[in-house]
């Protein structure tokens, strides 16, 4: 059987799987509530909220950007293993202040927590607004990352037989269908065993690619003579952006609303905690292993364009399928596993967009079917959306990455400040994300991407770090610090 | 009492160790374009960035096992 057939099969396969995990997962719901859809009625155990943290985390990015970028930039994407560790760190600022008042007060996105902390001030809805609105926007690239790494994988796996653009809109139905039908849960079973999926076919993958290139120091060495700036030490530009990418990722990356929403999801402190401290090997699992893959690419595929370097696992897996039906089988396996990956964060991508979009923007309450009713709606409108940008990917999936996290970034005060210091005010809020946003973006239309190695969202950040600070220093909230709200969370 | 003071002291020399080894991971005491030497099979100053990181990952981990979320009680 050829590797296409065998690859329509398996994705066959894999697709009716998922419908009938949605089945399932919209037969246990217990009501109708934007907290049993959304949140899975706040009942996810340490093993299914570590796989739905780790296939959310592990995307279409790190499958096929990462391994893109490795091979673009050499060896010093070594620090793509300690940018996906450092949001693992970075939670222990947000996790044990922001979980037990999201618990007390029910909420379901991160804009609860915008209007519980800044409960009375004038400036809080178009705060509220505006952090929603960078999220939705930060949400639709990710969500269009997904959709471009979907349709390159389903072409591979298939052997050419679904065309790209098919691979994009299909996938994007079908992703509509199970998430519409089964919420968080089936998003939260089907990352699972999505999760399991990526673990395994990444780490055979790697020992394929390495046993063929003669281990790793051979590997390296051949890496070396092709390309020598590859393995050399990286000048002082790339220190930086080195250092800048940590603090970029690991900062945004806490405020992706997929991962808050776990953290409201976890069905105990205990075991949002034990599924975090596992957390933290998944970068020496998975990241670190896709960036070996990406590496060692160097060496079958010499002088791959910007855009085209995207596509070299599903190149390498192609080559591994030609050696056999051991092999290629396999290679089915990685693909599978690959397009699980892809698809479970496109999942937990959406159905946050949805609630975003009905409860933060358009400011429906929390608890009513109604909203949703209206965040399936906004979140299919924004997929067909996504869908139709993706058909023509206008830059490489790294790039993506740093543009949605430099609008993410400058959400930063109105979480991790606002929870750690009582001071900060609605206004003075506002007005530094409004002054962040506009240098990280005016430096994005400007075409310059980094001022000396670091990133203008980074340097958005840091100005807006400032205005925030002294404009709330001059002139503290104009309501008093009073309530549970300030008390509990602000100290 | 004391038992959660001394753990939020551990987890807060954790949290400060593993800055210092994001600090060391990035191989600002290395000549830019030097050619490195192999350890383990890789070239020297990203062995040392590896090291780093799963130093980092194993104090994460201890760190958030220590980390108190106040909802315990209601375990």
């Amino acid at each position: 059987m050829s590797f296409g057939t065998l690859g329509l099969i398996a994705l066959g396969f894999y697709l009716v799987l998922l419908v009938a995990v949605s089945e399932f997962a919209r037969r246990a719901r217990v009501d109708h509530t934007p907290a049993d859809h959304f949140l899975a009625a706040r009942h996810l155990g340490t093993f299914v909220l570590l796989l739905t943290l780790y296939a959310t985390a592990y995307s279409g990015n790190s499958l096929l950007g990462y391994p893109g970028e490795a091979y673009r930039r050499g060896f010093s994407w070594i620090m793509a293993t300690g940018f996906m560790l450092s949001i693992v760190v970075v939670f222990h600022a947000l996790v044990p202040k922001l979980r037990p008042i999201a618990i007390r007060e029910s909420f379901v996105t991160p804009g609860d927590w915008i209007r519980h902390r800044f409960a009375g001030e004038r400036a809080e809805r178009p705060l509220r607004v505006v952090i929603g609105a960078l999220m939705v926007l930060a949400l639709a690239n990710f969500l269009l990352a997904q959709l471009v790494a979907m349709g390159h994988v389903a072409h591979e796996v298939t052997g050419g037989a679904l065309p790209f653009a098919v691979g994009v809109v299909g996938l994007a139905a079908v992703i509509l269908f199970y998430e519409t039908r089964g919420g968080m849960r089936a998003v939260a079973w089907t990352d699972a065993a999505q999760g399991i999926l990526m673990l395994v076919g990444l780490v055979v993958l790697l020992a394929w690619l390495l046993a063929d290139g003669g281990g790793i120091a051979a590997t390296t060495r051949r890496i070396a003579e092709l390309r020598p700036a590859a393995v050399a030490v990286p000048d002082t530009l790339e220190r930086m952006n080195w250092a800048s990418t940590i603090v970029l990722l690991g900062l945004a990356s806490v405020l992706y609303p997929q991962a808050i929403q776990r953290v409201f999801a976890a069905r105990s402190a205990g075991s949002l905690r034990r599924a975090l401290a596992l957390m933290s090997f998944m970068p020496l699992t998975t990241t670190l292993v896709v960036t070996l893959i990406g590496l060692a690419a160097i060496t079958r595929f010499e002088g791959l364009g910007a855009i085209e370097a995207d596509t070299v696992m599903p190149r390498l897996l192609g080559a591994w399928a030609e050696e056999g039906p051991g092999s290629r089988a396999m290679a089915i396996v990685v693909f599978i596993g690959a397009l699980a990956a892809i698809m479970s964060t496109a999942d937990s991508v959406l159905l946050s967009l949805g609630s975003l979009i009905a409860v933060d923007l358009f400011g429906r309450p929390s608890g009513a079917p109604s909203t949703t009713r209206l965040g399936k709606r906004a979140a299919a409108l924004v997929m067909g959306g996504a869908a139709l940008v993706a058909l023509a990917p206008p830059l490489t999936l790294w790039r993506l990455i740093e543009l949605k996290m430099e609008l993410l970034i400058q959400c930063v005060p109105a979480f991790l400040l606002a929870l750690h210091w009582r001071r900060l005010g609605a206004a003075g809020c506002l007005a530094g994300v409004v002054v962040g946003t506009a240098i990280a973006a005016g430096g994005t239309l400007l075409g310059a991407k980094r001022l000396g190695g670091v990133h203008m969202g980074v340097i958005g950040l840091v100005a807006n770090l400032a205005v925030a600070f002294v404009w709330s220093w001059l002139r503290p909230p104009d309501q008093p610090v009073a309530g549970p709200a300030r008390s509990a969370s602000a100290r | 009492m004391g038992d959660a003071r001394t753990r939020q002291i551990v987890r807060r020399l954790l949290l400060g160790a593993i800055a210092v080894l994001y600090a060391l991971s990035i191989p600002w005491y290395r000549t830019a374009g030097a050619e490195p030497e192999l350890w383990l099979g890789f070239p020297d100053w990203v062995a040392v960035a590896i090291a780093c990181y799963l130093g980092a990952a194993i104090l994460n981990a201890v760190a958030w096992l220590l980390t108190e979320i106040p909802e315990d009680e209601a375990e």
